[in-house]
């Protein structure tokens, strides 16, 4: 099989995990969409372990690492969703921007 | 055992002046014990000192330095050195002497005031301070020495700093005394990297060795700082000022000890600046100017206190004659005399001003019935001031005259032209120093109480016994240290010194005359309207006279006034450049920072899209300008 072909499909994955990552309100879905991004990464590094025949199969090795981190990462990731619409019954990421910076009380050098 | 004295003498009081000023506030009953027990411990140690000297007088004379530690500076190592010799021994004495009187005094005289602790520890700093300078070895022991002293100065005139004219009293000496202090610091520099050892008597030794150019220079900026210390003109003005502060101070520090030590100096590096005529000349013209000039100041100044300040100049401006002329052996008999004198003239005139509540003389005037003891001691310190045989003053002042006689006649280490002006000049200033001590004394022991409180006035009476037996105390060297003076050969080989007094019979009838020329005028003055101020029948002179011939106001122009501007514009710029342009960028950044401040809404995916344009932005520029 080319190269391409595994590389377009994660490319494909990649920028549809953009998207998410970047449009979706809710914040599940925007930890699915960065789940796709990091698969469209996998797939990229499975990819090229066997284009390079690699001896030491690195690129699996390396998968398997993400795969590994990815799982923690989500663990945490939806407890913090679970804990944040417990306490605001709602999840939407465009409603949860309490660290903006305050534009008012803007500190002034003294005089 | 002497070396032990002399090292006791120092340490005394410094540990009474740490004491005091730890523990003052905790233990206020102690303060007074304390302070005495320090000076007085001093006060023995120096009278041992002397009767050493005095014995040593048959034998060989007193001379002892021992070395404690050296201070390695890389360059020219600094020695903790002390030396004692007849000289060292009796200017302590001195010290001693009037340190004690005064303590004693002090504890009447400041009876009750709130910050009397840190004011006996002061005094006590002090003691220390100036025997370390009078028994010092090496130069830069001394400078510590100097200028704690100069500190101690600066603090204990400004006591009453509640009052302005304390503390710009305090300001300006500390300011004009560090004005000379300076050319005495590279004074030491000069010397003790030539001469490489800043140990006096190894500098004293190779004096001889050293090229007129190096000797000439570095006594002459060591000068600088003697004119500061000893109040000569240029530098005198801070010493009338400094009458701000309590009288004891004025008598133990602006009269006897701290302004002598600018002399003692000198003696102490005699061998060096007699091998530099052009300084002693500088001497002598300073001498006579300070000398004239300030005795004729003190005749129309109102202020008791002033009269004797200038006094003290004038009187200083003799020692520095005296050495000028080549006599270290008379200016220290006069140092000795004018320390007894002079200290008992201030606390007398403490006691005057305490009982009458004024420093104005023209608010005084009848007090010789209510105060038998004051008017006395005064009476005979003022003999001894204006030079009335056989008080020590005039026998002091011959021997400074005899020797400036010598040299006129025979030349000396310095040109005969500058004996005569020494001689000339002082022969003036004794008939002019003859009419303000006469006035002094007129104005205040004389004719009817006056003022605008003339009535309890009236009732003034001498002071506590601790007021009034240091005025005792001190009236016996007033009148009997001259006699030490009747053997020419006596005084100067206590001192150590190979030389003798010249006192001669033309110069001691002449200045006698002169005396009484001077003390008659004031008298008839006085004698026509015994109310008044003799000094009005100057006329419009004894407004200059009074000004001190304006050099304040001279000074005041010429260096305060141009100073004050060039402050004021480097405050302006300060606050108009620096702190403009400091403030300036702060608000830039900031109002630069509010534009970007709309970014930072808060929506976390609004910054990661800035994120991804970001980076693809990069990827794009990395890969076409590659």
């Amino acid at each position: 099989m080319p190269l391409l072909m595994p590389l377009l499909v994660a490319a494909l994955l990649f920028s549809i995990g953009v998207y998410g990552v970047l449009a979706r309100r809710n914040a599940i879905l925007v930890l699915m969409a960065v789940e796709l991004m990091l698969n469209a990464v996998n797939l990229n590094l499975v990819a090229f372990d066997v284009y390079l025949k690699d001896v030491l199969v690195s690129g699996q090795v390396f998968t398997l690492f993400v795969i590994t981190i990815a799982a923690a990462e989500v663990g945490l990731g939806l407890s913090i969703v679970l804990l944040v619409f417990r306490n605001r019954e709602t999840s939407a990421l465009d409603d949860l921007v309490e660290l903006c910076e305050d534009t008012d009380a803007s500190p002034t050098v003294p005089r | 055992m002497t070396l032990l004295l002399a090292a006791l003498a120092v340490l005394a009081p410094a540990v009474a002046a740490a004491a005091g000023l730890l523990g003052g506030g905790r233990w206020p009953g102690a303060v007074v014990p304390v302070a005495l027990a320090g000076t007085g411990v001093t006060l023995l140690a120096t009278l041992l000192l002397a009767g050493q000297v005095v014995r040593s007088g048959l034998g060989a004379p007193l001379a002892e330095a021992t070395h404690l530690a050296t201070v390695p500076t890389g360059t020219v190592p600094i020695g903790v050195d002390l030396h004692v010799d007849g000289f060292a021994a009796l200017v302590s004495l001195a010290v001693g002497v009037v340190a004690f009187a005064v303590q004693v005094y002090s504890t009447a005289y400041l009876k009750g005031d709130p910050r009397y602790s840190s004011y006996a520890a002061f005094v006590s700093l002090f003691t220390a301070a100036m025997l370390l300078v009078v028994f010092a070895d090496d130069l830069l022991v001394l400078l510590v020495g100097w200028e704690v002293m100069g500190v101690c100065s600066y603090f204990l005139i400004g006591h009453h700093w509640e009052q302005e004219d304390a503390r710009a009293g305090a300001v300006k000496a500390i300011v004009v005394t560090r004005l000379g202090d300076v050319g005495f610091l590279f004074g030491i520099f000069t010397l003790g990297i030539a001469a490489k050892s800043f140990n006096i008597g190894q500098v004293n030794a190779r004096a001889g060795s050293l090229g007129t150019t190096t000797l000439t220079v570095a006594t002459l900026l060591l000068l600088c700082g003697v004119v500061g210390k000893s109040a000569q003109f240029p530098l005198h003005t801070w010493l009338p000022d400094a009458m701000a502060g309590p009288t004891p101070v004025s008598a133990l520090i602006h009269a006897a000890t701290m302004v002598a030590a600018g002399i003692y100096l000198v003696t102490r590096l005699y061998d060096v600046f007699l091998l530099a005529p052009a300084t002693l000349a500088t001497m002598a013209v300073i001498a006579a100017v300070t000398m004239l000039g300030a005795a004729l100041a003190a005749v129309a100044q109102a202020d008791i206190k002033r009269v004797l300040a200038y006094s003290t100049v004038s009187q200083l401006a003799y020692l520095l004659g005296g050495l000028a002329v080549g006599s270290s052996a008379a200016a220290g008999f006069h140092l000795l005399t004018h320390a007894a004198f002079k200290a008992l003239l201030f606390l007398a005139a403490g006691s005057v001003i305490h009982a009458v509540g004024t420093n104005l003389m023209r608010d005084m005037g009848g007090l010789r019935r209510g105060m038998p003891v004051t008017f006395v001691t005064m009476t005979l310190g003022l003999g001894a001031l204006a030079g009335v045989p056989p008080l020590s003053g005039f026998f002091s002042k011959e021997a400074v005259l005899g020797a400036a006689e010598e040299t006129a006649r025979h030349e000396g280490p310095v040109g005969a032209w500058a004996g005569w002006v020494v001689l000339v000049v002082g022969l003036l200033t004794v008939a002019v120093t003859a009419a303000y001590a006469t006035r002094l004394w007129l104005m205040t022991f004389f004719h009817e109480p006056r003022g605008a409180g003339g009535g309890p006035r009236a009732t003034a009476h001498d002071p506590a016994p601790a007021m009034r037996w240091p005025l005792v105390a001190l009236a016996v060297p007033t009148v009997l240290l001259g006699l030490v003076g009747l053997d020419r050969h006596a005084l100067p080989r206590w001192l150590g010194l190979d030389e003798a007094l010249h006192i001669g019979v033309v110069t001691s009838v002449l200045s006698v005359l002169l005396a009484v020329a001077g003390a008659g005028t004031v008298l008839v003055a006085w004698r026509r309207e015994p109310a008044a101020d003799p000094a009005r029948s100057l006329g419009r002179a004894a407004v200059v006279l009074a000004h001190a011939f304006y050099v304040d106001d001279l000074y005041d122009r010429a260096v305060v006034a141009p100073v004050r501007l060039l402050a004021r514009s480097v405050g302006w710029s300060d606050d108009r450049v620096v702190v403009a342009g400091v403030a300036g960028s702060g608000r830039a950044a900031q109002s630069a920072a509010r534009a970007l401040q709309r970014t930072e809404a808060g929506n976390v995916q609004a910054y990661l899209t800035g994120l991804l344009v970001g980076v693809v932005l990069l990827a794009v520029g990395v890969v076409t300008l590659r």
